[in-house]
């Protein structure tokens, strides 16, 4: 081959690699620009919103950004764990959608007990999905005696958006909210052997509201 | 001899095709429609003040050993972890209370009856609702009835449960999933409304349990 169409190959791979990744942006509100300081006993419980109908916060995604969070030293209290010690309270049907229903639930002595023991003091709520917006192409595979293989192109669009707010389980306010809106582009070429080019719409939108929750808290 | 060598052969062309048709197998499975789904969990004590009311539940055997057939596809076995949970729930509601399987093992002589049934139970599923969950609707009936056997209320209770439709999860995890949910659901709406029912706060007023418990 060449090198002149060594460099084409090569600059058309670069190209299509380069469309698949995602794009995503944070937008953050929060009422002081310092840290949240955590003492080392303090810890900090991701919850996932679940009382929407049509969708649901999946607990891979929750579990995804506890993990991003458990990086950084802060001490991250694994969900069912919390759901489990406080049931019924946290379900979908009872969970405190705003802070005044917290207020209510956090003077009930045998509901602020189970929280101080567990040492609980930050806790996140996370709300949003993944959808596939639009699907283009097509791609079809046949097998024979002679051998087989897929033709084809197939494309489509994910967008992953997802809501945390931060509320502080002491002091019953509000310390700030973040939204994350990812979306890219995915392919898959039937060259023979079908060829996907993957764009990780939600593992890019988990890591990026990790990494800025991260920001929010400081271990001391 | 040849005749051995061949013998060999053949066999070893069969045992070579044996996973590739255990293979198919287990693909052709996974495509399966039906859904046979046991919910063997275990659930959370319930976190609440019980009230000064003394009842007896009376879990019938129809009731413990149910098996929900909501479509002819899917078979739910929840009987024993509706127990469970509706156990779980009463404990958080009354401070004296006790389980019986049916009504002449009541030894209370005072309080009340409550003996809850299964009225019905839906599932929906991707194909079914067009959206990227599973869902299972469990509705409960109470007879409510005070220890002399006079009813109170029948109070018509029903829970929900869904969970997302993820990549390679089989349809029979996902609905056993939506199921947990729902009996947690039943659990969270006994706990919640149990005492907002008119008829039971009549009750306790005639009663004068409220004036005690405040």
């Amino acid at each position: 081959m060449s090198p002149i169409y060594k460099i084409i190959t090569a600059s058309s791979l670069l190209a299509i690699l380069a469309g698949c990744s995602a794009t995503t942006t944070i937008d953050e509100y929060r009422p002081s620009g310092d840290p949240i300081e955590l003492n080392a006993d303090e810890r900090v419980v991701v919850l996932g919103r679940r009382d929407a109908g049509h969708y649901e916060t999946d607990r891979e995604f929750i579990d995804c950004v506890a993990k991003q969070m458990k990086g950084a030293d802060i001490g991250i209290l694994p969900e069912a764990q919390f759901i489990d010690s406080i049931y019924p309270w946290f379900e979908p049907r009872t969970a405190p959608k705003g802070l005044p229903r917290l207020k209510k639930l956090m003077r009930d002595p045998s509901i602020k007990t189970v929280v101080d023991n567990q040492s609980v003091r930050y806790l996140v709520w996370l709300d949003g999905s993944t959808e596939t917006l639009d699907k283009g192409g097509s791609i079809s595979c046949a097998i024979g005696p002679g051998g087989g293989g897929c033709f084809g192109f197939a494309q489509w669009n994910k967008l992953s958006v997802y809501e945390a707010i931060v509320w502080d389980l002491q002091d019953l306010q509000e310390m700030g909210r973040l939204r994350v809106d990812s979306e890219g582009t995915s392919y898959l070429i039937g060259a023979v052997a079908p060829i996907p080019l993957l764009t990780p719409v939600k593992s890019d939108a988990c890591s990026s509201l990790g990494k800025q929750l991260k920001t929010f808290f400081t271990a001391s | 001899m040849l005749s051995k060598i061949m013998s060999y052969k053949t066999s070893y062309k069969n045992i070579s095709k044996l996973p590739l048709a255990l293979f198919v197998l287990i693909i052709l499975g996974g495509c399966s429609s039906s859904a046979s789904v046991q919910v063997d969990r275990t659930f959370p004590k319930v976190l609440g003040e019980p009230k000064p009311v003394t009842a007896s539940i009376v879990f019938a055997e129809d009731f413990s050993t149910f098996v929900a057939q909501p479509n002819e596809n899917t078979v739910i076995d929840i009987g024993t972890a509706q127990v469970q949970v509706l156990q779980n729930a009463f404990a958080g509601l009354f401070n004296d209370v006790e389980f019986v399987t049916s009504r002449d093992q009541i030894t209370n002589t005072k309080g009340l009856v409550i003996t809850p049934s299964v009225r019905e139970v839906q599932v929906s599923t991707p194909s079914d609702n067009y959206l990227n969950v599973f869902e299972v609707w469990i509705k409960y009936n109470l007879a409510i009835e005070n220890a002399d056997g006079v009813a109170i209320d029948s109070w018509f209770m029903p829970a929900y449960g869904k969970t997302p439709d993820a990549f390679m999860y089989s349809k029979t995890k996902a609905i056993e999933e939506a199921a947990v949910i729902a009996l947690r659901d039943a659990g969270a709406k006994l706990m919640l409304d149990f005492y907002r029912i008119p008829a039971i706060y009549g009750w306790m007023m005639e009663q004068q349990i409220l004036e005690e418990s405040q």
